[in-house]
């Protein structure tokens, strides 16, 4: 009776990982071609949820991009008694700078001071008939680092600062800086519950797309089951035309943002009282846009892989 | 090349499939397993492509106790084995090359041989003029054919099939039986679960006949 020979391999042309990536790659860009509806349906998915999510963080950005001009007016000021020498005045700077959250440090003379103060009273300057250079005391502006710019680190700034010898007098707007800081907070807070709340809303959405659309191929999953592929042979290709789909998706969702910030920016005019142009209106930092990107990509592939992990059985 | 001791399956706590199954087929034979709707001919089926793991028992596939076999390995099994279903599992947006192909992409074997051994294959089934078609646009017979195609195509060392010709008539019942012969007289074990009664009479081969999840005929060879 004839037997089976036993199966000669003959040359396996997708053998080491060169030959193994080309084959899954290939097969994922041919699943892609054979399933092309339903890979627009995810590719589509994932565009809108990166899209909320960067429209989402444009805002953000600008919305600290306009706080943090603000937080540059939080400003100390140190006063003298007496008008210092100048190797004075060198000491007490390096003082000054050597205090951990100092930025800039400025000295304002007596006359800088007199100066600024009757620039202040323009068309009045006769209130200051009778008035010298020495009635206003001299000083030094300090500007802080902008991680002092909370009104805690300024309360410990200032202890400090009140302790550098000749320092008579601090100043600084305490009130504006707490009423900063409890702003600045409760922005922080509601970004980051907002953001977590899109995210987790984005992620089950996308997940749950690319749940279905494997679940539409599971007879396919299940053939190569039978005919004794590997679990990482069923998924590999599947995986990738995840990374494909979230690659694809974030692209398009930033080229769409991309279109309509620059779009905005130049007819906003038109039906806005203030020009976006001028008032420096910004773009997403390129780090945000990578990971922007990244996230995409890991989006198609981890709603991939759980997905997958129910279907794979063997 | 199968031998089944003492297996049970139940699928919850209250349903048995199976009772208590001996069973044990040798090398090169040919087996029909018959019984009602219900009798647990699929799950014995599923039980030999370790589709199933047994509650309780042992299944042993040509030497190897599939029972103990961790997951990582199945695969490897399943390579020796071809399986057949009422329904084809053919893809359906992939021609026929493609499908019968897969079975040999998984071997991981280069285009040019699979083109070669897929339409070998073909052609013997009678098919090779249907090669780049999909299977939508196949008949009932031809759509089992391919089906085959893609069990037998790396010569597998058994051949599972659970009523595969529950769907077809009777020329093409005749036709996926002589295939099944041809795959058996060069040396595959054929194991064909079905209860057509014309196909079995036909055939003269052992029967083994299965009701309430126990077999009632036929469970040792030479029976």
């Amino acid at each position: 009776m004839p037997v089976n020979k036993p199966l000669k391999r003959p040359k396996l042309a997708n053998e080491g990982v060169v030959g193994r990536s080309t084959f899954f790659v290939n097969r994922a860009l041919l699943n892609i071609r054979q399933n092309i509806f339903v890979n627009l349906v995810t590719i589509g998915t994932i565009t809108l949820a990166i899209l909320i999510i960067s429209l989402f963080m444009l805002v953000f950005v600008n919305l600290e991009g306009v706080s943090n001009d603000w937080s540059k007016r939080v400003q100390v000021t140190a006063y003298f008694e007496q008008e210092l020498s100048p190797p004075e005045l060198a000491t007490l700077k390096s003082l000054v700078q050597a205090i951990p959250g100092t930025d800039r440090v400025t000295y304002v003379s007596k006359e800088e001071a007199f100066k600024r103060f009757r620039e202040r009273l323009k068309g009045q300057e006769l209130l200051l008939e009778g008035i010298t250079t020495d009635v206003l005391p001299s000083s030094v502006e300090i500007s802080l680092k902008s991680a002092s710019r909370n009104s805690d680190a300024i309360s410990a700034y200032v202890a400090r600062l009140k302790k550098v010898p000749g320092v008579t007098e601090v100043q600084y707007g305490e009130e504006w800086v707490q009423r900063y800081t409890t702003f600045m907070n409760f922005m922080r807070m509601a970004g980051l519950l907002l953001g977590s709340f899109l995210f987790l809303a984005v992620v089950f959405i996308v997940s749950n797309t690319i749940k279905l659309t494997i679940y539409s191929r599971k007879e396919e999953l299940e053939i190569l089951g039978l005919v004794g592929a590997t679990r990482f042979f069923i998924k590999a290709p599947f995986l990738i035309e995840g990374i494909l789909q979230g690659a694809a998706g974030a692209g398009l969702a930033l080229v769409i943002l991309t279109g309509c910030y620059y779009a905005f920016l130049h007819n906003a005019g038109n039906f806005l009282s203030f020009n976006p142009a001028a008032s420096g209106l910004a773009f997403l930092p390129p780090v945000h846009i990578a990971g922007l990107f990244v996230s995409g990509v890991l989006l198609g592939f981890i709603g991939s892989i759980t997905s997958l992990k129910r279907f794979v059985s063997v | 090349m199968i031998q089944l001791h003492n297996v049970f399956m139940s699928y919850q706590k209250e349903v048995t499939a199976l009772h208590g199954i001996n069973l044990r087929v040798p090398r090169g034979e040919f087996i029909f397993l018959t019984g009602p709707s219900g009798a647990g001919k699929s799950t014995l089926l599923r039980l030999l492509y370790a589709g199933l793991t047994p509650t309780r028992g042992q299944v042993v596939i040509d030497g190897q106790n599939v029972t103990r076999m961790t997951r990582s390995q199945i695969p490897y099994l399943r390579r020796s084995i071809g399986v057949v279903f009422q329904d084809f599992k053919l893809l359906p947006n992939r021609t026929v090359l493609e499908n019968v192909a897969i079975t040999l992409e998984v071997l991981g074997w280069g285009k040019q041989d699979i083109n070669k051994k897929v339409y070998h294959i073909l052609k013997q089934m009678g098919l090779e003029h249907k090669i780049n078609a999909t299977p939508l646009r196949l008949s009932g017979g031809e759509q089992q054919r391919v089906a085959l195609a893609r069990a037998l195509v790396n010569d597998p060392k058994i051949l599972l099939a659970d009523e595969p010709t529950g769907n077809l008539d009777e020329e093409n019942k005749d036709l996926i039986l002589n295939i099944f012969k041809d795959a058996n007289i060069r040396g595959t074990t054929v194991v064909v679960a079905t209860h057509d009664k014309r196909l079995i009479e036909n055939s003269h081969k052992r029967i083994v006949s299965l009701d309430k999840g126990k077999i009632v005929e036929g469970s040792d060879a030479g029976q």
